[in-house]
């Protein structure tokens, strides 16, 4: 038990493997989180940031770790201007996890916005070209009834467009969200499953440029949810919310989310492979005209490949309500119709998966 | 209440479709069944007309299917195509010998030629070999590696214009999540593609890249195909199986994850800044691969030399592993010539005659020669195997035994025994040496060098890293 760095006693292993004592796994935290920054090249001088918080020990950690470095008095000072955003999701135990975070804020003397979700709900089905009948449902009922995976993925997207009209009411360029190598291995996961692929670039990666004039930076992904907890248990720093629980209810991203811990108790190096991995994916994609999906803004992929999972699944409803002859079952006209049944607004303004999504949330508008 | 079937054909639906959720009659659902697998070979434009296609059949169900669908669809839409059935036999007792007598009875109810290779012709080791050598982890990756230029092999054979595989949704999503798993950014690429092959190269193609896995059997249960169904009895220890586990688990939740995974993977591409291997031919075999020398080399020739660890990991290991067990080859073999050498300098030194020189330029070439013997022996002997090893020391100890009654017999020249007495007296010395001769130490040490050889190995490969190895 001697720390790697200085061979003093260590008192914490990560990964059990490397050990080290409390001052240089410190160090190596703000290291991470500096280099991370630094590598990337992105920050100006005295920009001014929007760090969006959800309460849990990784943001509370980023928010500890912005703080230390503003806090310096050398040349390594980070020189950025910082703000802080909240979004209230759920009704239960909020007003605690606001006042925690409220206290947090005051203490660093950091400017907090708190905002509750529910207020962007509406607006943002709304905010679809072509769903003018959206509008007239509460979109809160019609998130609670659709499957638990689905609704994860809007209440990501919907949170993303958040951070997105805050930061520009706010006049940040940037925002940093505390998304850690091992939330992100989640995600990189998570976004394949629901076929959002070729999204990864921007989802996962450190920087996601979908936005023309903001970008939301992921300072944090080259630190684990284990190194984390050790930051949290050194500074003592209290969380307003718990993370690392189990989920339990069903949806693909609690069982990615399930086996992804599961794989960091185990095979720890796999979780940084996945997230390396993300660096290396980009789209098929070289969409030069930039059409955009109204709701994830990112780009569109082109309907020019001649045979993907869209075709055979289009393929397999039609056939199985033996809507075509066996001689035209290629016409084209048919295929737009029924594009529109399966796969919503696809290659025109939506992408595959908020199409799959939009396509769920209109059976559910039938059913009511 | 029964359900309708959704066609509208009037019956009672008799499964729900997972890819759709539209429930369906039996009949009405061999129609979809067919049909899109026909939608996707027209669509893909996976054959032309004329073509000579190989079926790579397992005599499990997804290849039976292919088999059967093929068939009634080239004649119902009159393809035009040759089909016939490859298999190949890797040699694995209570799976293979059953499945290849189910695509034997597929051969005859399909009116299909059929080729079986096995392994024990192409690279003269069967997988129960193969399994007794290297252990039950990482075997898989034996397998498939030869299974993939085998059949490269039986389809250059058979003239045919591509090979069809029976590769279904399920396996590609899994394959999908598993090169996610492992970083294989290379393979990640290529794995959701309905044809791959590169030129020069026999193409693979498949007809069932968007038949789910269920429906597959569903198809063959109700149709009363026969197919094999045990799962391979080495299987279990593949990593695939947490992939599948968690596709699994995951299309409980959302059934159509499958085709959403297969999606994501069309529309994903390897960024340009990032170099891939590229794919080329194996200097030594002349089958495709991403290095100079292609993985079933590699693995085979670490099977040959007894270090069946070698293909397991990173190339550069293997290059490594490879150097240093040549260097010790040739530096236990130096240190076997220079003892003999010593030994015969002395004996040169006690001896004065002709004779004695004469032999000891014999005993030189005769020693080399042996030892290089001991090494070939040592070559094919398998740490694994103590029984074989045991023989091969024996066998040695025979040579040395050989040797030295040459070694004895200037000696005892010297001495001016007759020949009766040395005999008997090459007999005792004989038990006498082989406790410390030299040549017997060196045959140990030759025998722990590779042992240690394989444990170091054994560690690397047993550790975290694993994970990125054993496919």
């Amino acid at each position: 038990m001697i720390c790697r760095k200085c061979n003093s006693p260590g008192t914490l292993i990560i990964r059990k493997e490397y050990c080290y004592c409390d001052e240089c796994f410190i160090f190596m935290i703000n290291h991470k989180f500096r280099a991370c920054l630094g590598k990337n090249k992105t920050l100006s001088a005295n920009e001014k940031i929007l760090i969006c918080l959800s309460g849990d020990a990784c943001s509370t950690v980023l928010l500890d770790l912005v703080y230390n470095a503003i806090s310096l008095n050398n040349h390594k000072k980070l020189r950025v201007v910082p703000y802080v955003l909240y979004i209230i999701e759920t009704v239960a135990d909020n007003e605690k996890i606001s006042n925690s975070i409220i206290e947090q804020c005051k203490s660093y003397g950091f400017p907090l916005t708190i905002t509750n979700i529910n207020e962007y709900n509406k607006n943002f089905f709304s905010n679809k070209e072509e769903t003018e009948s959206q509008n007239s449902y509460n979109s809160k009922s019609i998130l609670s009834n659709v499957t638990s995976s689905i609704h994860r993925d809007v209440m990501m997207k919907i949170k993303q467009n958040i951070f997105l009209k805050i930061s520009k009411e706010l006049d940040c360029n940037t925002v940093f969200t505390a998304e850690t190598t091992t939330s992100l291995a989640t995600k990189l996961l998570s976004n394949i499953v629901i076929g959002r692929g070729s999204q990864i670039e921007n989802d996962i990666g450190f920087a996601d440029k979908r936005d023309r004039d903001t970008r939301i930076l992921r300072p944090l992904r080259d630190i684990t949810n284990e190194e984390i907890e050790h930051y949290i248990q050194i500074k003592e720093i209290k969380p307003a919310k718990a993370m690392h629980n189990k989920l339990n209810e069903t949806s693909l991203q609690s069982v990615i989310k399930n086996f992804v811990m599961d794989l960091q108790e185990n095979y720890p190096a796999t979780i940084s492979t996945i997230c390396k991995t993300a660096d290396k994916i980009g789209s098929i994609t070289n969409n030069i005209n930039k059409k955009k999906c109204v709701v994830c803004q990112s780009n569109l992929d082109n309907n020019d490949l001649n045979l993907t999972a869209v075709d055979a699944t289009v393929f397999s409803r039609k056939v199985s309500l033996r809507q075509s002859g066996e001689s035209k079952y290629n016409e084209d006209s048919q295929n737009i119709e029924e594009n529109n049944l399966m796969f919503p607004f696809i290659y025109q303004s939506l992408c595959y998966c908020c199409s799959r999504n939009m396509s769920e949330l209109g059976n559910n508008k039938i059913k009511q | 209440m029964p359900v309708l079937c959704k066609a509208g054909c009037g019956k009672n639906a008799m499964l729900k479709r997972p890819k759709t959720g539209d429930a369906l009659c039996k009949e009405c659902f061999f129609w979809a069944f067919e049909t899109e697998i026909h939608f996707t070979i027209t669509k893909g434009e996976l054959f032309k007309k004329g073509d000579s296609v190989a079926v790579a059949a397992s005599g499990g169900k997804d290849s039976t299917v292919l088999a059967h669908v093929l068939k009634t669809l080239n004649q119902r839409y009159d393809y035009g195509l040759n089909l016939m059935l490859l298999s190949i036999d890797e040699g694995i007792t209570g799976y293979r010998d059953d499945s290849l007598e189910t695509v034997k009875q597929n051969r005859d109810d399909y009116e299909m030629p059929l080729k079986i290779l096995s392994y024990k012709e192409l690279y003269g080791w069967t997988m129960d070999e193969i399994v007794a050598q290297i252990g039950r982890k990482n075997n898989c990756t034996f397998c498939g590696v030869f299974r993939r230029q085998a059949l490269d092999r039986g389809a250059a054979m058979l003239n045919v214009k591509c090979i069809a595989t029976g590769h279904n949704a399920d396996d590609i999503a899994e394959t999908v999540l598993m090169n996610i798993l492992r970083g294989d950014i290379a393979r990640l690429k290529r794995c959701t593609a309905i044809c791959t092959g590169s030129e020069g190269t026999i193409p693979r193609v498949k007809p069932l890249k968007y038949t789910y896995e269920k429906e597959i059997v569903m198809y063959a249960h109700y149709k009363k195909l026969v197919y094999f169904s045990t799962e391979c009895v080495f299987a279990p220890n593949a990593y695939r199986g947490h992939a599948r586990a968690l596709l699994k688990d995951m299309e409980k939740i959302r059934p159509t994850c499958i085709m959403d995974i297969i999606y994501s993977g069309e529309t994903m591409a390897v960024k340009e800044e990032i170099s891939l291997p590229s794919q080329r031919l194996c200097i030594r075999c002349n089958f495709v691969s991403s290095q100079e020398v292609c993985k079933a080399c590699v693995l085979l020739e670490g099977l040959n030399k007894g270090l069946p660890k070698l293909g397991i990991g990173k190339s550069s290991k293997a290059k490594k592993m490879l150097e240093e067990y040549n260097a010790k080859q040739k530096s236990s073999l130096e240190e076997a010539i220079k003892d003999i050498n010593d030994e015969c300098k002395k004996n040169n030194c006690v001896s004065k005659g002709k004779v004695c020189r004469s032999s000891y330029k014999s005993n030189q070439s005769h020693t080399a020669q042996v030892n290089e013997e001991s090494h070939s022996k040592m070559d094919t002997c398998c740490n694994g195997q103590c029984s074989e090893k045991l023989n091969t020391e024996n066998e040695t100890n025979l040579k040395v035994q050989v040797l030295l009654k040459e070694y004895g017999l200037s000696e005892s020249e010297l001495n001016g025994q007759t020949s009766d007495k040395l005999t008997e007296s090459c007999d005792k010395a004989q038990t006498l040496e082989m406790d410390d001769d030299d040549f017997e130490i060196d045959t140990h040490s030759t025998g722990k060098e590779l042992i240690e050889d394989d444990d170091s190995c054994g560690g690397a490969c047993g550790n975290i890293d694993s994970l990125h190895i054993g496919f």
